[in-house]
């Protein structure tokens, strides 16, 4: 089927989740469980089903527990912590545009019965442990640690700009399972947010302003200066160069076999303080 | 039967004059001051002749008009036009806007149901009626001049998983109609309905309806025809493109290719019957449907004239076939590609069981939302060129016992595309530009004229124009991300380009 609504990062209303998911025992493999317990009308999570469906559905799964792009929400620690719809509601009317969810104008009482029925189906979700679509921790224990770390210093490139005893001294407590293995592969792609890629412009009087890249088109680019001050010109007035990590990660997509990626992945996972 | 909600009458007609509206004659050769399918004209090439806007004026365009629907959804739907008017759609929605002023006529509204509201591709016109496909995939007819519905029949029950965002290609009296499903294991179908009447002229099952033994589907259902296909009127056989088969990334309950799942199909206009088909994607397991469009093309191939199939398809390849038999000419891939160890003999890439979604996850390019998707392509008679909005992109598949067998039964997550504008040379499918779109998925189709344009959109929801030849820039507007396939027409001597951006529809011409 197709991706009408989305970009190319999955939807990130579980990565929150699968991060403190992934603290736990792998054994565990339970979904973050409800901090605040709440309980609504069968009516009203009857409702809240329907309209479901038919906004939330073809992403999320008509069960809420993931579908063609979005993730899994019986798994999302923001929904396990969500009280009511205090965190939700935020979600669903702002959206994560950059991550592909659109916002939603959408009425209170639908929002509410939304609430309500992501609610159901996170207690029945916790009453069964797993996920239907799930990848656990214990899915991933392929690779092979030393081969994994000779690929990082060797064939892989990944020590001309990382360091285990230096920025990724501690990735495997940061992240495991799946949010690790994402991150490892292009950290853009799942929160929390890197940081910015650097950028050097010239301006054609002759000034050099280095900052972070805001934002990026054919046709313009803006970037925040050392002032915190937001600067934005035409692509084509300015000389500039950005210094963005992703390109080596994007390129190495494309070379990586399966075997290497479980590789790095175990011993990434190793790297713990 | 529904309950129908009437249409309001938001403005007077004014002047604007209702000819006698779409027949079959002028659907073989659409006038420049229509656009009365969803690709334009039966071919799919999206290229227009119209010559007005050049390379060297189009920096000048401006504004002529922006018609805004007011509601959240993004516009994916191709624009309609015919006797001046722009039938313009979102789900349960459908807009008749005056193409001279961006002026709404009158607005329709199908009853709120609960399936999927996740896109809509447009309308369809024949004689005075407009045909509105619903999510729930219901097929309504409504008059062209008020919005008011004649008839409103079931296409396929959204109770059992069923949707639809279907632009219906009409030919003659058949409206040709498809419908999405792949949360279920549900056959593929495709309808023939009358124009008139509403009733079902004939259906064509992709793979075998429910209790029909049929071997050969390898107990694959799915292959949905969610796309609207183009049409041979000399043959009279209707090309379409199929969907993925269910269960989406479990292979092992499905043995085989799973014809005719993620493949090109040719189909007797006039019931329905298979002629020829041709798998894109033998046995997929990564959610490549092969609905991308199937554009007709008539020219030279190897030094012999030939009547071609062209088609970029969502795993990553492109394809050329002889379109009287289905035999395939080329296979070149257009995009980032890792799941094939091969061509077959019949032209077919061979999928690469390693591949396969797996429990510790295969990396995969290209991701599931495809090297390209349902946005159209453009195909330049002058310079040969296909183009094709084209993603690099990888993602990682997931599939264990436990994702069971119904539905989706696996997992996968893209990790990271880079999005293009690629010209492809027909004849040998080598790569002759390619203008980088940014970072992420462009979900805007391209547009050609004759006067060596293409239009289409980038990343950062910028309208662009370039020069078909070379791909070099020649105009862009901000005006938020496109989500449809542009289109043009000319009238009282204007020639209007018209764009989708977020949930307005553009309209630029020159001052």
């Amino acid at each position: 089927m197709y991706r009408s609504l989305c970009v190319f990062v999955p939807l990130c209303l579980c990565v929150y989740g699968l991060v403190v998911a992934a603290q736990q025992s792998p054994a565990a493999q339970r979904p973050p469980q409800t901090v605040t317990p709440q309980s609504y009308r069968p009516e009203l999570v009857l409702t809240g089903q329907t309209r479901f469906a038919s906004e939330c559905g073809f992403c999320h799964g008509r069960d809420a527990a993931g579908g063609e792009t979005g993730p899994d929400l019986t798994r999302s620690t923001l929904v396990a912590e969500d009280s009511r719809g205090d965190k939700i509601r935020q979600v669903v009317r702002t959206g994560r545009v950059d991550k592909g969810m659109p916002s939603f104008d959408m009425e209170d009482a639908d929002l509410e019965a939304i609430v309500a029925f992501i609610h159901d189906q996170k207690t029945k979700a916790e009453s069964l442990g797993g996920g239907r679509r799930s990848v656990d921790v214990s899915d991933l224990e392929s690779g092979n640690v030393d081969a994994g770390r000779r690929y990082f210093n060797g064939a892989g490139g990944c020590s001309n700009c990382h360091s285990a005893s230096g920025d990724l001294a501690d990735i495997g407590s940061r992240f495991r399972g799946l949010p690790l293995l994402e991150r490892m592969l292009y950290p853009r792609s799942i929160r929390p947010e890197t940081a910015p890629p650097k950028v050097t412009v010239t301006t054609s009087s002759g000034e050099t302003i280095t900052g972070s890249l805001v934002s990026r088109d054919e046709f313009t680019i803006t970037v925040e200066d050392s002032a915190r001050s937001m600067r934005t010109w035409a692509a084509l007035d300015v000389k500039f160069t950005i210094h963005d990590g992703m390109n080596a990660h994007f390129e190495q997509l494309g070379k990586y076999t399966d075997e290497d990626m479980h590789n790095v992945y175990a011993y990434l996972q190793t790297l713990r303080q | 039967m529904r309950l129908i909600i009437g249409a309001t009458i938001l403005a007077a007609l004014g002047t604007i004059a209702i000819a006698q509206g779409v027949d079959p004659a002028m659907l073989l050769r659409p006038p420049v001051d229509s656009w009365p399918t969803y690709h334009g004209d039966y071919s799919g090439k999206r290229h227009s002749r119209l010559t007005q806007i050049t390379p060297s004026n189009v920096n000048r365009l401006a504004e002529a008009w922006i018609f805004q629907t007011g509601q959240n959804p993004q516009i994916k739907a191709t624009p309609i036009l015919t006797d001046g008017i722009l039938y313009i759609t979102t789900p349960d929605n459908l807009w008749a806007v005056d193409a001279r002023t961006g002026r709404q006529l009158w607005h329709y509204t199908s009853p709120m149901n609960d399936a999927f509201h996740i896109g809509h591709r447009g309308a369809a016109v024949y004689k005075d009626f407009v045909y509105l496909t619903t999510p729930d995939a219901h097929l309504i007819a409504l008059d062209a001049k008020e919005g008011t519905v004649r008839w409103n029949v079931v296409v396929a029950d959204s109770k059992k998983g069923y949707w639809s965002t279907n632009a219906p290609l009409v030919i003659r009296n058949h409206v040709i109609v498809g419908v999405s499903g792949d949360f279920d294991n549900l056959p593929g179908q495709l309808k023939s309905i009358d124009a008139e009447t509403g009733k079902t002229q004939w259906t064509f099952y992709s793979t075998p309806p429910v209790g029909v033994p049929e071997p050969q589907s390898g107990g694959a259902t799915g292959g949905q025809m969610w796309m609207t296909g183009t049409y041979d009127p000399e043959l009279n056989l209707i090309y379409v493109g199929t969907g993925n088969p269910t269960p989406v990334l479990n292979g092992s309950v499905r043995t085989g290719d799973n014809p005719w799942t993620c493949s090109i199909v040719a189909l007797q206009a006039d019931t329905g019957k298979l002629v020829w088909g041709f798998q894109a994607s033998p046995h997929d397991t990564h959610d490549w449907d092969a609905a991308e469009v199937p554009v007709l093309v008539d020219g030279m191939f190897n030094g012999a004239q030939r009547k071609m199939l062209m088609q970029a398809s969502r795993n990553g390849y492109f394809f050329v076939l002889d379109r009287t038999n289905g035999k395939n000419l080329l296979t070149a891939p257009f995009a980032a590609v890792n799941w094939a160890k091969g061509i077959d003999k019949e032209g077919r890439p061979i999928p690469d069981p390693d591949k396969e979604p797996a429990r510790d996850g295969r990396l995969v390019a290209p991701g599931e939302s495809g090297a390209t998707n349902y946005r159209s392509p453009s195909f330049d008679a002058a310079t040969g060129f296909f183009i094709v909005s084209a993603q690099d992109s990888y993602g990682i598949y997931f599939f264990k016992p436990e994702h069971g067998a119904y539905g989706w039964a696996g997992a996968d997550y893209g990790i990271a595309g880079r999005s293009f504008l690629r010209a492809l040379d027909y004849q040998t499918g080598k790569i002759k530009w390619s203008h980088e779109l940014g970072e992420g998925q462009s979900t805007a189709g391209v547009l050609t004229t004759d006067s060596g344009i293409a239009f289409t959109g980038d990343v950062s929801g910028n309208a662009i124009a370039v020069q078909t030849s070379d791909g070099a820039t020649l105009w862009h507007a901000a005006i938020g991300r496109m989500g449809n396939s542009p289109i043009t027409y000319q009238l009282d001597g204007r020639q209007f380009v018209l764009f989708g951006g977020g949930s307005s529809l553009y309209a630029f011409a020159l001052p």
